[in-house]
């Protein structure tokens, strides 16, 4: 009786362990994927999104006399850059009704310094002859910024728009210039907006 | 008697007159276009819309695909013997090669290709200031421009700014000027603005404006730029919205997702893309200025396309009665 017993009681030991060690082993398999899938998801790194440079330069490598000019150029080129859209907003805010002719002369006539100071930052730069033309071509730009600002007071003495029509046309064409100035020097200048 | 039948014969007369007339000055049906100035290339997309961003080994629809290129897209409207351009694309050669672009032609070329030319557009409505919307002005001599006032403000402001240079940097770095307040405004941009207010060529807007019957400028401050404003036109496909760089990605219109933060408030570009969910009862009719799935398919508003010169691509969106297609 007993040993006709004893094969199926280890029979139940048997399929009791086999559960168990299932159950064990489902768990171990569970928790293993989740560790795993905890240590993927922290590891799994956002790509860094490309620069601000993210547009390839395609132009020929500068020399390092070049590269220098270039930055120091730069340099200049922010404040020029700053000094002329606000001239050309010191523009826009008078016809805009939201200055009077003597606020034109307040905002632009400092402003004719800094193209002028520009100028002679410029002419002081040790430009290698590559990069001559370039020089004289921002240096006809500021020039024609400078003149532009000149112009442009103007109208704070006899309110004709005349003169700003004339100082806008000056404006334009040097902003022209500093884009092809740009487009050399400062690839990726313009972004995507 | 018989006076009395004559004075209310000739009232009816008076009021069908009225009716009429006020029919004629109701909203017309427009025809609209869609032209590609050019196309970004190679734009990482979470640089473009942050909740796409490129995640490493994501099998995830949204976060696998690393680099998109972005249409430049012009709208093109003609209401009855009005052709307005919606955005301005640009002109200013200069740029292209810096910026990474392809596919682009002056847009006067381009919409030649429809048909047009460029001293018959009479309106350009830029949905803001930035050089590749505003960047063609010069083009379009005869044309009046619209701006709203508080974009140029908005400008002004951030370049007087007291506090901190970075507030007020026109652009302070190579490469880019990062999402400054007055980023996206270059010289030649502003003068070119200017240019038009100076020879009585534009029409300074606050906020709403009628433009023609039924052609509405809605005032969006802050949804991409100081003073966005998109622009409402009826056609036989339902109204549009042209949303220029508040409706930057129309997928993200659509997933209630800010795209193309630049001097954005994602508050008001949320209420810009419910703007257009009100007046044309969904997101299908909003108008994005730089989708990717522009021109295909996937954005069926913009499926009926062909390819252009240089490879632009242009999509005819809607006829008014009696317009011919313009497809080529």
């Amino acid at each position: 009786m007993s040993a006709t017993n004893a094969a199926p009681q280890t029979m139940r030991l048997n399929a009791k362990t086999v559960g168990l060690w299932s159950v064990l082993a489902l768990l171990v398999a569970l928790v293993g994927y989740a560790a795993v899938h905890e240590l993927r998801k922290a590891t799994l790194v956002v790509q860094p999104q490309a620069s601000t440079h993210a547009f390839s330069d395609q132009r020929p490598a500068h020399s390092a006399a070049e590269e220098r000019f270039s930055q120091a150029l730069w340099n200049i080129h922010a404040d020029v850059r700053t000094a002329a859209v606000r001239m050309t907003f010191a523009g826009l805010a008078y016809k805009m009704g939201d200055g009077d002719r003597a606020s034109v002369n307040t905002k632009v006539a400092p402003l004719t310094a800094v193209f002028r100071e520009a100028e002679s930052a410029l002419r002081s730069l040790d430009a290698p002859a590559s990069m001559q033309e370039t020089r004289n071509r921002y240096a006809s730009a500021l020039q024609l910024y400078g003149d532009a600002s000149q112009e442009m007071v103007k109208v704070a003495l006899d309110g004709k728009d005349a003169h700003l029509l004339k100082a806008q046309e000056m404006s334009e064409q040097a902003s022209g210039i500093l884009l092809e100035v740009g487009e050399q020097l400062w690839p990726g200048e313009i972004k995507p907006n | 008697m018989r006076q009395q039948v004559i004075k209310a014969l000739a009232g009816a007369a008076l009021v069908t007159l009225g009716a009429f007339g006020t029919g004629v000055a109701q909203a017309q049906n427009c025809s609209a276009w869609l032209v590609e100035n050019s196309r970004f290339m190679g734009v990482p997309f979470g640089m473009f819309h942050p909740d796409r961003s490129y995640i490493q080994g994501s099998k995830e629809a949204r976060n696998n695909v690393n680099t998109v290129d972005l249409p430049v897209n012009v709208g093109v409207i003609k209401c009855g013997q009005e052709l307005i351009l919606y955005d301005n694309g640009w002109n200013q050669t200069d740029y292209h090669k810096a910026t990474g672009t392809e596919h682009w032609a002056p847009l006067s070329q381009q919409i030649a290709q429809l048909g047009f030319k460029a001293a018959d557009v009479s309106k350009i409505i830029i949905g803001h200031g930035h050089w590749d919307h505003a960047g063609s002005l010069d083009e379009f001599p005869n044309a009046m421009l619209y701006v709203q006032a508080e974009e140029l403000r908005g400008i002004e402001w951030a370049l007087n700014y007291p506090g901190h240079e970075r507030i007020r940097a026109h652009n302070f770095d190579k490469g880019g000027c990062n999402r400054t307040p007055a980023c996206g405004y270059p010289p030649k941009t502003v003068d070119a603005i200017y240019g038009k207010v100076l020879r009585g060529k534009a029409v300074i807007v606050n906020g709403d404006m009628e433009i023609m019957p039924g052609v509405k400028i809605h005032a969006a401050h802050r949804a991409h730029t100081a003073g966005s404003q998109l622009l409402e036109v009826p056609t036989s496909v339902g109204k549009l919205v042209f949303g220029s760089d508040a409706y930057s990605s129309w997928e993200a219109i659509r997933d209630w997702e800010v795209a193309n933060i630049q001097q954005t408030d994602s508050v008001q570009q949320f209420l810009a893309y419910e703007k257009c969910y009100k007046i044309t009862g969904g997101y299908q009719n909003c108008v994005a200025a730089h989708e990717p799935l522009s021109y295909t398919d996937k954005y069926p508003l913009t499926k009926n396309s062909w390819v252009g010169m240089n490879g632009g691509r242009l999509a005819e969106i809607a006829l008014a009665p009696g317009e011919a297609s313009r497809k080529k």
